[in-house]
This record gives structure tokens, C-alpha cells and sequence, in this order.
């Protein structure tokens, strides 16, 4: 008899899935099987929260030479 | 780029009219004349061919017509001419539409006796408005449309039929001027070039117009017929009928015309409305032709650089320009006739997030390029316009599906029956036969537990 288990297919590329996976290594309530490369299960109300916690981690990684001429600035 | 696209739409329009009111629209060798410049050149082609030939043509002679390798623009524009109702084709051979034929022939060669083309006025105005003015008017009217969109405060409002316009058309939303805002569709529109604009805003209005019950067919005869005067000539309005009386009053509104007060006998088209079914290359007369390409240089010269650094240095002073460079730009300091920029990750995000594409940024830059930077080839530093295009990527890195995944199948027969199933039915996102896993939608999911309970009960 198969089991069915409810959760949100989440299709990305290796990066981010190593992203997704160290944001859920904090709580461990988020990802509920790692499929593959790119697929991952997350559990359905947490996909805001992944969105939201990438989105800030993505930001923080990217260079941002606007603030960094202010900086000069000063 | 953007005309293209509203030049189909305009056609995709009237090939979605019935042929009753097409022949209708024929009758006026203006509209003729409009709808044969809005064709395709290999259209216009083998319209001429035809025009002045009474007898059929057989559909094998226009292959002569046309360059081995060319047949798909072949076979697309006697698609559109038949789409359009004007070629007729029976037993391999092709006609003209007669009312067509007889409409642009009269276009072209004189003896309009419908005043299709608009009657000068006989009389001297004692207000007479020159070329400038009529430019002035209508930059105006039409800045204002899009200051008003883009919330500058400039103190005026447009009128009440402009608003509905606005908000008909979901450009806007909100019911009182106060309170209404510019919507995602709104931010593409402030992204075209004016021509493209006008066109939006004119179908959409056509649109409104059969709501009201206005004759789609007066509508349409009078756009085309303004697209066809001379600029700085006044025109009567005895030739008009009732329907585009009411129609210039809103079109005045737009900017499209100028009138001293509402009940003056004349009207004067303005820019707007000369070149609406026209190319810069295929405007009416040459001297039109020489004051739009002199008009052109003046007033549409670029004044956006744009550096590899992603730092924007725009040369305006108009509100409206820097407000729709703020729309993508994260602007730093404004000074008399300049302001500076940079394009970033957050600027760009908020722009697509507004449902602007990279695509048309980088077409807003294109088109608005300083000519200091047209000197370069690519035109764009590519390391910015790839940039742009990266983070719009950026933006669709995760792709989540809602659903069920199943797993723990006792055999690979189970597996393959269950999997094989939830594949015909084309519900399947994913699937690991080695592991006998696989993911249905959430939307797929009932039909799967239906098969399997079934499935277990005659297995049991």
C-alpha cells in the first residue's frame, strides 16, 4: 500500500536547494524529503517563510555598490 | 519593440469586425487609405497589383511576386487580406473587395466626393493657431493624462471622461481622482512610445464607445479620417455627423484635437493626430514629413547614458521623464537639467515586481539612448542589459508546486500501474522510478487516491 504525503514540490537549481537546506538546518521543520538535485518537499505553510528567508539571504549576498558609494562618502 | 505589436492590434481589431461592417468601413476613402498603410508592405503589395486591374488574378501569380524563401510572408499576408474581407478568393483566383477597390482608388487618384478627408474651412479664423501652439496644446493635454497616472502633483486634473477612460480600461483604479492609483498595466503603458499609447487608449475607447452605443463604424471613420488631415489646417465641422461631434469633444480632451471653445465651427488636428496611421516615413505630404523629422531631432533626441557601472545620467527637466526613470532607476541627485542614478538589484526588483519586464526596460533604454551613446555598438553596455535579464531570472529561481508525493509502493508492478496512470492523465510534476517516488498536483490528486483504493479492493 503507497503512502501519500502532502507538501509543496519545490523545483530549483542546486543553489538554492542548498540554501533551502540550510535554512531549514535551524528548526528542521520545513523540508520534509529531499528528492533529487533539484527537487526538494517542503511543508505547505512554510513556503512564505522559505520565500521570505531567501529572498533576505540572496539580498545580503549580492554586492551592492549604491551603498557602498554612500559609504565613501561619509 | 511596442509600435508593431498596437499596429496589429489595431488590425487585429478590425479583422475581428464582421464583413457587413467592413464593407461599411470601405466606403470612406479615407479609412481606405488608413487601413492599406496600416498593412504589411508585402499586403500592400499585392494590393496594388489589383487595384487598378479589374479582372481577377490568379493566386499562382503572385508566387512571381514574391522571392523563393519568402512564401511564409506570403502566405501571412493574403492571411490578413482575407482575414480583413478584402480578397476574395474562389477556384484559385483572386479579387479585390469592390467597395474596397473602388474606395482607395478613389483615395488616390481624387474625386472623393464623401469629404472623407475632412473639409478646410473656407473662412479666415480670427484666432488662427499656428503649428507651434498646436504642438504645445497638445503636449499638454497628453503630459497631463500622464503626469495625472504617474501622481505628480501638478494641480490640475483631467476631465471626468478621461478618468473613465482610464479606469475602464485598468490602467487606473479607484473610484474618486483622489484616491485613484496607477495599476501594473498602467506602468507598461507609461513605458511606450506616445504612438503606442494613443492607440491603447483609442481602442479601449472604442471599446467604451459600443457600450454607449456609438457606431463602431462612425468611430472608426473618424479616427482614420484624423489621421489623414494636415497639421495647422483648420477643419469644419459641418461634415461631421452627430456621434463624432461627441466623439470631439473627448478627443479634445486627449489632446487629439484643438478647439478654441466646444462651440466653435472648427477644429484644428493636432501632431497626434496626423501621425496616428503613419510611419515617420510615410507621412501624408512631404512638407508634414519634413516638419515631423525636423520635430523629431528637437524633441525626441535621447538624453539617457547609461555607464557599465549601472550609473544613469538622464539630461531632463521633465517630471514625467524622471518619474518613469524612477520606476526601474534608484535616482540619487537631481540638478537643473540633469538627473543621476544607478540601476540595482532593488530598483530593478521593484520594477518587475510592478509586472514591468527586463525586456521593456531595456527597450525604454534603447529608444531614449543619448546620441553621445549611440557612438557605440552595442548601444547598451551588455554587461548591464545581461544584468537586467539576470534578475528578472533571479526572481523565478524556485518553482513550487502544490501536491502530494508518493512513495513506499510494496512492488515495481504497483509502482509502474499507479505511476503509469497518474502519467496518462498528465498530473505527474515529477517522478524517481529508481526510488519509486513520484509527486501528482494537487489538483490530480483524488483521481490517484480513487485508482489506488479501487485498486486495493479488487487486489483484496
Amino acid at each position: 500500500m503507497p503512502r501519500a504525503v502532502k507538501g509543496v514540490l519545490v523545483e530549483c537549481d542546486p543553489s538554492i536547494k542548498a540554501l533551502i537546506l540550510s535554512i531549514d538546518s535551524k528548526s528542521h521543520n520545513i523540508v520534509l524529503a529531499d528528492l533529487d538535485d533539484e527537487h526538494l518537499l517542503i511543508d505547505v505553510p512554510m513556503l512564505e517563510h522559505v520565500k521570505r528567508q531567501l529572498d533576505s539571504q540572496l539580498a545580503e549576498n549580492t554586492f551592492k555598490p549604491a551603498e557602498l558609494d554612500d559609504i565613501q562618502r561619509k | 519593440m511596442s509600435v508593431p505589436k498596437f499596429r496589429t492590434s489595431i488590425n487585429d481589431f478590425l479583422e475581428g469586425l464582421p464583413e457587413t461592417v467592413l464593407i461599411r468601413l470601405f466606403y470612406s476613402p479615407a479609412t481606405c487609405l488608413a487601413i492599406f498603410r496600416l498593412l504589411p508592405a508585402m499586403a500592400q503589395l499585392f494590393i496594388m497589383a489589383m487595384l487598378f486591374n479589374d479582372k481577377p488574378v490568379a493566386a499562382t501569380d503572385l508566387n512571381l511576386w514574391v522571392q523563393e524563401g519568402s512564401t511564409s510572408k506570403q502566405y501571412d499576408a493574403l492571411e490578413k487580406l482575407r482575414g480583413m474581407h478584402l480578397v476574395k478568393q474562389s477556384q484559385g483566383m483572386l479579387t479585390l473587395q469592390k467597395t474596397f477597390r473602388a474606395g482607395l482608388r478613389n483615395a488616390l487618384s481624387g474625386g472623393d466626393h464623401n469629404n472623407s478627408f475632412g473639409i478646410p474651412c473656407d473662412t479666415e479664423d480670427k484666432h488662427k493657431v499656428d503649428i507651434e501652439f498646436l504642438d504645445e496644446h497638445a503636449n499638454n493635454q497628453w503630459e497631463l493624462i500622464l503626469h495625472f497616472m504617474v501622481g505628480t502633483d501638478t494641480g490640475k486634473i483631467p476631465n471626468n471622461g478621461v478618468l473613465s477612460l482610464l479606469r475602464h480600461s485598468g490602467l487606473m483604479e479607484g473610484s474618486t481622482p483622489a484616491n485613484m492609483r496607477i495599476t501594473n498595466a498602467g506602468f507598461q503603458f507609461l513605458l511606450q512610445d506616445v504612438n503606442a499609447q494613443i492607440w491603447t487608449l483609442l481602442l479601449q475607447y472604442l471599446n467604451m464607445s459600443e457600450d454607449l452605443h456609438m457606431d463602431a463604424v462612425e468611430v472608426l471613420h473618424f479616427l482614420f479620417m484624423l489621421g489623414s488631415l494636415e497639421l495647422g489646417q483648420d477643419y469644419s465641422l459641418a461634415a461631421l455627423s452627430p456621434t463624432q461631434k461627441i466623439m470631439l469633444d473627448d478627443l479634445r480632451d486627449y489632446g487629439i484635437v484643438y478647439q478654441r471653445k466646444s462651440s466653435s465651427r472648427r477644429f484644428y488636428p493636432t501632431r497626434l493626430a496626423t501621425t496616428l496611421t503613419s510611419d515617420t516615413g510615410a507621412l501624408l505630404t512631404a512638407s508634414a514629413s519634413m516638419d515631423s523629422a525636423i520635430a523629431q531631432k528637437e524633441r525626441d533626441t535621447g538624453f539617457v547614458i547609461l555607464e557599465t557601472n549601472f550609473k544613469v545620467y538622464a539630461y531632463t527637466d521633465s517630471p514625467l521623464q524622471i518619474a518613469v526613470l524612477n520606476l526601474f532607476v534608484h535616482l540619487r541627485s537631481r540638478f537643473a537639467n540633469m538627473v543621476t542614478g544607478q540601476i540595482s538589484r532593488e530598483s530593478v526588483r521593484k520594477a518587475l515586481s510592478n509586472g514591468i519586464t527586463a525586456d521593456q526596460i531595456v527597450t525604454y533604454l534603447t529608444v531614449h539612448a543619448h546620441p553621445q551613446m549611440r557612438k557605440s555598438t552595442p548601444l547598451l553596455p551588455p554587461t548591464v542589459v545581461d544584468q537586467i535579464r539576470l534578475w528578472q531570472l533571479e526572481m523565478e529561481r524556485m518553482k513550487a508546486v502544490e501536491g502530494y508525493l508518493y512513495s513506499d509502493f510494496s512492488s515495481k508492478s504497483e509502482y509502474d500501474t499507479i505511476a503509469g496512470y497518474a502519467r496518462d492523465l498528465g498530473v505527474m510534476t515529477w517522478e524517481k522510478p529508481n526510488k519509486r517516488m513520484f509527486f501528482v498536483s494537487k489538483e490530480g490528486n483524488q483521481q490517484i487516491v480513487d485508482f489506488v483504493r479501487r485498486k486495493v479492493h479488487s487486489g483484496a
